[in-house]
């Protein structure tokens, strides 16, 4: 279809097609679920086609055991603690009375600082050589590559990472392969396959027999992938649509995957509030594992701790992450739960569904 | 830190790329497309400071477009 297709032309296009059954499209990537809300794209669809938001927030994943190490590197350790600027809020589950985030080790005296790239890692490690800077680094492959290309070009020694990085296809392969996945079709995310190449979802289609088309983030391309699906659905002749044709191509960017092969590992991982899934994260491999925490400070993730990797007590963050429920069927939804209060990680992050939601309008907690 | 923004380049001085985007300008790693040529005067999809991929002008400018949408909507409160 032509890029010049408007929105309001693919809803029109939607509606003409014969759907005779509800279809639950899944979208796996915080920027479509933003798009989706802002341009209140739900209320637009056909009636017989749901559009649920699933894993698509790494900050909302990223283990609570990770972010609690990283707290107590940056209270008893002489260190610099990196990390994007969304993580610094990210509670842990924690007694009362102790520090449960890195907001607030910042305020006892910690030396933590947001950044909003690797480059700047490296900038504070290099200005400093004599002190360690711990980089707590979540994130997809889209973040991760550049972490990747960080390394490969060449850190100072006294930069040290923990690793907290995931795979995005490897959450929508475990719920596919669940007896539940909760939807029919997927909408793969664009930035992800601008690095990665579309291949890499292309299991959907093949080992699931699932509808699944790679959208960029204008409505027009969310549209136009939500089509695609739910056509590819009624004509029951499913295949890996490309609707972000403007970046992704075949292959992906090789560069960027070479950098991630030299310097990381595919490893089996934990999901916060999830639990392992098979090779879904990223290891310091090789010589880079000089780099890793854990060579030069202790291992504060494998301590023993009431709740460690569970999400904040009556926190729905995992239901929401992998498109159980919708954010305002969480019970704190809108009550003890805003972005000024956030109790758990999707409400904190500029990619959690919960603060999407929440940024978009919707105030009312609802089942 | 999702937020892919798509930036024009200024100026290269060996991996690293002046870039700018709306009258702001920024220092980007062209770590990641090193193979690939790129040249003054070439749009890139910046993410966390990286080029991620060579775009063209017209997909830079709708992006930008977007994005203004995105940032108007939703002023974030801890930014
Ligand atoms: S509304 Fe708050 S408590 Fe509920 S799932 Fe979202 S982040 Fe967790």
């Amino acid at each position: 279809m032509s890029s010049t297709t408007t929105a309001q032309e693919w809803l029109e296009r939607l509606r003409h097609l014969p759907l005779e059954q509800p279809l639950r499209l899944m979208n796996v990537c915080g920027g479509h679920e933003r798009s989706i809300t802002q341009a209140g794209i739900r209320s637009l669809l056909p009636d017989m086609v749901e559009l649920i938001p699933g894993p698509g927030c790494p900050v909302c994943v990223c283990p609570e055991e990770a972010i609690y190490a990283a707290i107590q590197y940056a209270l008893h350790h002489p260190v610099t603690l990196v990390a994007f600027g969304d993580m610094l809020r990210v509670p842990v589950n924690v007694p009362k009375g102790e520090v449960r985030s890195l907001e607030e080790a910042k305020a006892q005296g910690g030396d933590v600082r947001p950044i909003a790239s690797p480059t700047e890692a490296v900038a504070i490690a290099a200005a400093q050589p004599e002190r360690r800077v711990v980089f707590l680094a979540a994130g997809f492959e889209t973040t991760t590559a550049p972490i990747a290309a960080m390394l490969a070009q060449g850190a100072p020694e006294n930069l040290l990472v923990l690793s907290a990085a995931r795979l995005t296809w490897p959450a929508v392969a475990m719920l596919l392969q669940s007896d539940t996945p909760g939807f029919e079709a997927l909408i793969a995310p664009g930035h992800v396959a601008t690095v990665m190449g579309p291949e890499e979802w292309s299991f959907v289609v093949e080992r699931h027999g699932l509808a699944a088309a790679i959208a960029g983030f204008s409505p027009e391309s969310l549209l136009a992938a939500t089509w695609s699906v739910v056509r590819q659905s009624v004509e029951q002749r499913p295949f890996l649509d490309n609707c972000y044709g403007e970046l992704v191509r075949p292959g992906g960017n090789r560069r960027g995957k070479a950098l991630l092969d030299e310097v990381f590992e595919v490893v089996d991982a934990p999901w916060r509030g999830i639990g392992i899934i098979p090779a879904s994260g990223y290891a310091l491999r090789g010589d880079y594992r000089r780099h890793d925490v854990l060579n030069q400070l202790p291992d504060y993730a494998a301590e023993q701790r009431r709740r460690a990797g569970e999400m904040p007590p009556g926190c729905d963050c995992a239901k929401v992450v992998l498109g159980k429920i919708y954010p305002i069927a969480c019970r704190l939804y809108g009550e003890a739960c805003t972005p000024r209060t956030p109790v758990g990680p999707c409400m904190v992050s500029d990619e959690g569904a919960c603060r999407i939601w929440w940024s978009a309008g919707h105030r009312q907690h609802s089942t | 830190m999702c937020l892919g923004i798509p930036m024009q380049v200024v100026a290269i001085d060996q991996y690293v790329a002046r870039c700018a985007a709306k009258g702001v300008e920024r220092d980007v790693s062209l770590f990641m497309l090193m193979n690939d040529e790129v040249k003054v005067g070439d749009f890139v999809m910046v993410h966390v400071g990286y080029a991620i991929q060579i775009m063209t002008e017209a997909d830079a400018r709708s992006t930008w477009e977007l994005l203004d949408q995105v940032l108007a909507a939703e002023p974030l409160p801890n930014a």
